[in-house]
């Protein structure tokens, strides 16, 4: 993990900010960079939806970074960025999963890893019966890959890895 | 905890700060992205150059961390969301506490991220 980078020069700056990555070592360098903002925008957004009802252990929080930042950056390799536009919809699931989880705690003071995981498989399931819903809705049906773009974030698949 | 863990004691506290607001109102990105380019740097000072241990500090640096989310709501005032200027004093806030707070427990000024 890199340690020295700083997060000030990755910031969107517009509205709509959507730029395809198209490979070598300083986009990727550059994705990284924006994705580990991404999942800190995330991050605030699970504690946000627990609120002060319980406290999260570590090694969930460290679970829920590692379990979603190859999503987002799957998504962002495929997609290019779209956060600004998605934000607002990803920080809402976000938000979902983290009163996921506190109901799986149920009750408990301390929020564990068995609960963020299974937080993350519900959140993870509703995205993909909502894209496939979406899409079928579209009039894509049976497109892999359209599904997966609506599915955005947080259970993106890599159609063509 | 070792320094390449830096980014998940970044997110636990952002989780934490998180905590603090709650549903209530929405947060700019800009504000995240501050707070989180202010407290990499200081926790990144306090573990390796003051040799803080985040295991034994976790408990009250979250609770710090949901402080934090707490002052910037109510800096935040009517506003619909919390944006860089209500981070910025919700910080400011912390920080003075922490200071405070080093001073009290007879350590020196100007370390706020390693005693909080």
């Amino acid at each position: 993990m890199n340690t020295d980078m700083t997060r000030s020069d990755v910031r969107p700056t517009a509205p709509g900010f959507d730029t395809t990555i198209d490979g070598g070592p300083d986009q990727t360098l550059a994705l990284e960079r924006v994705v580990d903002a991404i999942v800190d925008d995330c991050c605030f957004a699970v504690g946000q939806g627990v609120g002060l009802r319980a406290t999260l252990d570590f090694d969930a929080i460290t679970y829920l970074c590692e379990h979603f930042r190859p999503k987002f950056l799957m998504a962002m390799r495929h997609f290019g960025n779209r956060w600004l536009e998605d934000r607002q919809t990803v920080t809402a699931v976000a938000m979902m999963l983290g009163e996921r989880a506190v109901r799986y705690a149920n009750g408990a003071a301390t929020i564990g890893l068995d609960d963020v995981r299974r937080a993350a498989a519900d959140v993870e399931r509703y995205c993909q019966l909502h894209s496939a819903r979406r899409t079928r809705g579209r009039g894509d049906a049976n497109t892999e890959g359209a599904t997966a773009r609506i599915a955005g974030y947080w259970c993106t698949w890599d159609p063509k890895p | 905890m070792s320094v390449d863990q830096i980014d998940f004691i970044v997110n636990d506290c952002l989780l934490a700060a998180g905590q603090g607001i709650g549903t209530e109102k929405s947060v700019d990105f800009a504000a995240i992205a501050w707070w989180r380019d202010r407290y990499r740097r200081f926790f990144l000072h306090a573990i390796t150059v003051l040799g803080n241990s985040y295991e034994a500090d976790r408990a009250r640096v979250t609770a710090v961390g949901r402080y934090l989310g707490q002052r910037a709501l109510f800096h935040a005032a009517s506003s619909p969301s919390i944006d860089l200027r209500a981070a910025e004093l919700a910080s400011h806030d912390v920080e003075t506490g922490c200071r405070m707070n080093a001073v009290r427990e007879g350590l020196s000024p100007g370390m706020p991220a390693a005693t909080a």
